[in-house]
């Protein structure tokens, strides 16, 4: 029978044995597993078990579904593999590990009032208040920010160093204008206009990428978070 | 010491040039572009190698801001949308990045420098009239401020009373009470009926503003641009300078 430990943050907080021919992972409580977070998609993902094979469909979602920390659309499931929706990491076991070890340990990581999970919760729960507050997209100041919440109201947010632009990066190694924030399609995209290599999401070096909510975007030595305002 | 100003080269080389070589007899101590590099003209990238390489101050014009995606090509006229896309289509990430580095306005020798207007630099006001020019002057804290973006070099003349004066470019000496605003003209598509590339020269020492002139191949241009298949009304302006 086969098994998925869901965790948030390194923190076991659900087992999940199932007979189904079928799971679904989402948002919504109509999902068998519920993953409550922003980033997830009401009707995320999808899991088919079909003889021994288990294959992990992603139903279009917005911010993606990644198996072993690779972007998928369908994948068939190995044993010990690490599917990551949103902030939520689930592990693939082909047998249940119903041993009474494995038992204790669900015992030990059941309890999810720990500081971290509080704080997390705590974070996600400001985010939806500040998006709620304006109704679209916003960064927040992480490190090095000048504001604590930045809204994208206009059609294009320069960043860099220049005075001129709307949201002023701390650090010398870069262009007056190094990025820019871009409104397209009901979502924003993130391009590099200056020097190369001083752009980053989620610490890769970008020209142009998506942004999706929690992206962390990272100019010079100045670090904001993408957070996505209501459709 | 004696600070060569130049504006809206639009990747006119030919003109360049003959306006570098010229500045070079003028045995001046640094050169300022006041942006507009690109745009117009077919050779966008050489023109921006030349200012890279000869001027002290780079500044934004609306050309460099929309091909960096920062102004909706709509804003443009139609003949400025087609040359600016086929401008965008010669940029790589070097020279994006180039421009990237340019500033909204500088101030050099007390003066302020800046494309448009020293009003809100980034919304490209044209200064053709005195109204316009009583609105830069409203944001102006120093004596004198050069620019470009209309291609006429005029001189508004802001007397102490508030009074404002249009005068056709020319040599002059600015006296202390009076604050002015300097269009230096344009190097590579000049619009006042004369086809001859504008630049001007403040000698700070001296005090003292000079209008040049400069002439060049506009031919080679103009079939340069016709072989780009270019707006012909964009070919022809040279010619005649309007």
């Amino acid at each position: 029978m086969a098994e998925i430990i869901v965790k948030f943050e390194d923190k076991i907080i659900e087992r999940v044995v199932t007979e189904k021919k079928r799971i679904s992972i989402g948002r919504t409580n109509e999902n068998d597993i519920v993953l409550e977070n922003r980033g997830v998609s009401r009707k995320h993902a999808m899991i088919e078990f079909n003889n021994n094979a288990a294959i992990i469909m992603d139903n279009e979602s917005l911010n993606g579904t990644f198996v072993n920390q690779r972007k998928i659309s369908e994948e068939v499931l190995r044993n010990e593999d690490t599917i990551t929706i949103g902030k939520y990491t689930m592990i693939y076991h082909t047998e249940t590990s119903a041993s009474d070890d494995g038992a204790a340990d669900m015992d030990g990581t059941m309890v999810l009032n720990t500081k971290k999970q509080k704080n997390l919760l705590e974070n996600d729960r400001v985010e939806r208040q500040i998006v709620a507050k304006f109704g679209g997209s916003v960064l927040t100041g992480e490190e090095n920010a000048d504001f604590a919440e930045y809204r994208l109201d206009r059609e294009v947010t320069t960043i860099g160093k220049a005075k001129f632009v709307h949201v002023r990066a701390k650090g010398f190694f870069m262009s007056g204008i190094q990025a820019k924030i871009v409104r397209e399609n009901n979502g924003f995209y993130l391009a590099n206009l200056g020097k190369s290599g001083k752009t980053k999401v989620n610490g890769e070096s970008i020209d142009r990428a998506i942004l999706k909510n929690g992206d962390l975007i990272q100019v010079g030595k100045s670090t904001y978070k993408f957070v996505e305002g209501e459709k | 010491m004696r600070i060569a100003i130049i504006s809206d080269i639009h990747g006119n080389l030919e003109a360049l040039q003959a306006v570098l070589k010229e500045i070079e007899n003028q045995k001046v101590d640094r050169v300022n572009c006041l942006g507009d590099v690109i745009g117009y003209g077919c050779n966008p990238v050489a023109c921006l190698d030349l200012v890279n390489q000869h001027c002290s101050a780079k500044l934004m014009g609306n050309h460099e801001y929309a091909a960096i995606g920062l102004l909706p090509l709509e804003a443009m006229n139609l003949a400025a949308q087609q040359s600016i896309q086929w401008t965008i289509a010669q940029l790589k990430d070097r020279e994006l990045a180039m421009i990237a580095d340019f500033e909204m306005k500088t101030e050099d020798a007390g003066s302020l420098m800046v494309h448009a207007s020293p009003e809100e630099p980034d919304e490209w006001h044209y200064v053709l009239s005195q109204q316009e020019a009583i609105k830069g002057f409203a944001h102006l804290d120093q004596k004198l401020a050069f620019h470009g973006h209309t291609h006429l070099p005029l001189i508004f003349c802001q007397a102490p009373n508030g009074n404002v004066r249009t005068i056709v470019g020319h040599d002059f000496d600015p006296d202390e009470e009076s604050s002015y605003l300097i269009n230096v003209g344009s190097v590579g598509q000049p619009r006042d009926n004369d086809p001859r590339a504008s630049f001007v020269v403040y000698d700070v020492g001296e005090m003292s503003i000079s209008y040049h002139r400069v002439e060049y191949d506009f031919k080679i241009t103009q079939a340069k641009m016709c072989k780009a298949d270019m707006p012909s009304m964009l070919i022809d302006r040279l010619e005649v300078g309007r």
